[in-house]
């Protein structure tokens, strides 16, 4: 019942009032389109979210995603598209009658009501019934494990705590779709790890859409069915999780997704009749079957390409077969792994290596400034295009 | 180590009365001692400092006896009231359209503070010209009518108080996190319900102060009441004594000594102390409760 559709969404900031509205982030430089109009924050943004689905947006500070959130919840105006929830257009409906709930990063509770009055607040507005307002809080406090702290007010209470309940009045009235906006940005490390966990459990418990906004891709990547990633103001791509880190749609979204970043080389592909191969730094990869035919598909023709590896897809090799060389910078040993920082062709490099891959002599660790051969197979390269960035498999 | 320390502390013991002294003796002569020759005063009979007889507890009797004395209470006790729910209402009203990201805003709020830069006698005398120019038209001036001197003060009043209260409220509302209006927004509130249910009651510390600050300030008031009508009119008691019908507290201190003659400087004395007590009074209760306020949160 409660799709969200949004239909060439854009935001227009007027050029007078950028400086005071912009929000998140204006203290960075941004990239973002400035036209007579003035800035556009949110450019042509297509997006069809299923009922009950979970969709992340993700991207750095001043990508926009936190203005297509506050236009969903009518905290923003929309400057132009349609917006539609359930089915219902919403452009110019009042935020209180879209049947939406919002989290904020700052949690937003009011200080002066106790923990059952903030969730009751927007029953009581809505004028149910005492008892019905008794039984809703007394389950949304259930849900969350705040049932102890219902009599406090929020001072009293820690940020893990805090944000119980903020998501509490943000699903006791049972809104037809939860927006959340950097939720877990206000808690530390732990906190947040476990917060992680418990929404995905929340999910489980309540049926409702879920539209979540972070910076951070470890949330986008574990709590989303699908990742919308943002940059400048544009969607750069729309996918599943595994979409996004198999296949990035340009240099961008390859960077931004996974943890420590993709390494990229200078390097050429070479079309030789039907069969391509990626020349770097004296060796040749030839891509797998599937990435030759999609990249003949598009009729790609040789050119110098950003080539792209993920640490965790390079191996170390002794010295036999095409390798290439590095010397190590830096070994940081994680536990399960080592990752190794390499200068290579002029660019850094990281490898994750699995410490049961360590072989004897190298397993007291890797000395500075050591040199070491790696290699990577075609399978998983991805190649970006100069020109535009682009990645020439789509 | 220690003996450093103790040095240290015997020097600071030793200069300390230097430093001090200017200030405690300034104080001493300016407040302490002028303020309990005061009370001592109150018990006498004078005319001169020089020549005070103790009269023990007459004057007393005779100020709380004094019918105009008692007029000036009342008057100012209603004064003040009314004042305080106008400046304050007003105040918030207009702090609260200032901080609706309106063009113009500071302008505003530098307007709206002005008139509090401006010493009461000269606003007396000001509103005294604008009023008696509109009420000449009706061949009357407000120093013919109890009703227009009491309202022609409380404009006054809102007039130079409203500015400075308003600031106040502007820092209150200021603080209220953008989020949670926007959070009462998506909760359902209207903008009169998240105005009184979110914040209104985020905002009550500096209800608080503004209450106490035009409470206080309405029972003190002198300059602009001297000014601008000066008590006038007065009506005639049976007894033959005077009672001016706009006189607040402070002017009909100021009258006694100075216009009822000499032999009853003593009973202005005495009225001064009850004047004090009752301000002292307000002004132990605002601490009391504010401090009662800081505890709970």
């Amino acid at each position: 019942m409660a799709e969200v559709s949004l239909k060439h969404i854009r935001k227009v900031y007027p050029n007078t009032e950028k400086k005071r509205t912009i929000r998140g982030g204006s203290e960075k430089q941004h990239n973002l389109l400035v036209t007579d109009e003035g800035v556009l924050a949110v450019q042509d943004f297509n997006l069809e979210i299923a009922d009950r689905e979970f969709v992340v947006l993700v991207g750095p500070s001043g990508c926009g995603k936190s203005t297509t959130l506050r236009m969903v919840a009518g905290l923003e105006d929309i400057s132009g598209g349609e917006l539609r929830i359930g089915g219902k257009l919403m452009n110019d409906v009042a935020p209180k009658d879209r049947d939406i709930a919002m989290v904020f990063q700052s949690y937003a509770l009011y200080p002066h009501m106790t923990v059952r009055d903030n969730l009751a607040f927007p029953l009581k507005l809505r004028k149910l019934p005492q008892d019905e307002i008794d039984a809703k809080v007394n389950e949304a406090a259930e849900i969350l494990g705040i049932t102890e702290y219902l009599d406090r007010k929020p001072k009293a209470l820690s940020g893990g705590q805090r944000q119980r309940v903020a998501i509490g009045r943000a699903i006791v009235r049972e809104p037809k779709v939860l927006l959340m906006d950097e939720p877990l940005s206000n808690l530390d490390a732990k906190l947040r790890n476990q917060m992680r966990a418990e929404i995905i459990k929340l999910r489980q418990r309540i049926d409702t859409t879920f539209i979540y906004v972070t910076h951070d891709q470890t949330e986008a990547m574990t709590l989303g069915d699908r990742i919308v990633i943002m940059k400048d103001g544009v969607v750069q791509q729309v996918g599943t999780p595994q979409e996004v880190f198999d296949h990035p749609a340009n240099l961008f979204v390859s960077g931004f997704i996974g943890v420590p970043q993709m390494n990229y080389f200078d390097a050429e592909l070479v079309r030789t009749d039907d069969e391509y191969e990626v020349r770097v730094g004296g060796i040749a990869v030839v891509p797998n079957a599937e990435k030759q035919a999609r990249l003949l598909s598009h009729d790609v023709q040789s050119q110098p390409i950003m080539l792209g590896i993920r640490p965790e897809h390079v191996s170390l090799l002794g010295e036999t077969g095409q390798t290439l060389h590095g010397t190590v910078e830096v070994s940081e040993m994680m536990g399960s792994s080592v990752h190794l920082h390499l200068v290579s062709l002029g660019q850094d490099v990281i490898v994750i290596v699995q410490t049961t891959d360590i072989m004897g002599a190298r397993k007291e660790g890797f000395s500075i400034a050591q040199d070491v051969a790696f290699t990577f197979g075609g399978d998983l390269i991805h190649m970006f295009s100069k020109a535009d960035e682009r990645n020439l498999e789509y | 180590m220690a003996s450093t320390k103790n040095s240290i502390r015997s020097a600071t013991r030793r200069w300390s009365w230097l430093f001090l002294g200017p200030v405690v003796a300034a104080f001493i002569i300016g407040f302490v001692w002028p303020f309990f020759q005061g009370i001592y005063l109150s018990f006498c009979r004078f005319k001169l400092i020089s020549d005070a007889q103790l009269t023990g507890l007459d004057n007393y009797g005779q100020a709380l006896a004094d019918i105009s004395f008692q007029h000036s209470f009342w008057y100012t006790a209603l004064t003040a009231v009314v004042s305080l729910v106008l400046i304050n209402v007003l105040a918030f009203m207009v702090a609260y359209v200032l901080t609706q990201n309106i063009k113009g805003s500071n302008l505003f709020r530098t307007v709206f503070f002005m008139p509090n830069l401006i010493g009461g006698i000269v606003l007396g005398y000001i509103w005294s010209m604008i009023f008696d120019g509109i009420l000449a038209a009706y061949n009357t001036s407000i120093l013919l009518n109890t009703t227009y001197g009491f309202w022609g003060l409380i404009i006054l009043m809102c007039w130079q108080q409203v500015g400075y209260m308003m600031i106040i409220y502007i820092a209150g509302l200021q603080a209220v996190p953008e989020d949670m209006l926007e959070a009462a927004k998506i909760d359902g509130a209207t903008k009169w319900q998240t105005l009184f249910k979110v914040t209104i009651p985020n905002v009550m510390p500096s209800i608080t102060i503004c209450m106490f600050l035009s409470l206080t300030n309405g029972f003190k008031l002198f300059d602009q009441n001297l000014a601008l009508t000066g008590g006038l009119p007065y009506i005639i008691q049976p007894d033959g004594s005077t009672v001016n019908t706009t006189e607040m507290l402070a002017l009909n201190i100021y009258n006694t000594f100075y216009t009822a003659g000499a032999g009853v400087r003593g009973v202005a004395q005495a009225k001064a102390v009850i004047f004090f007590i009752l301000v002292a009074g307000l002004g132990l209760a605002q601490l009391a409760y504010t401090r009662r306020r800081e505890v709970q949160q």
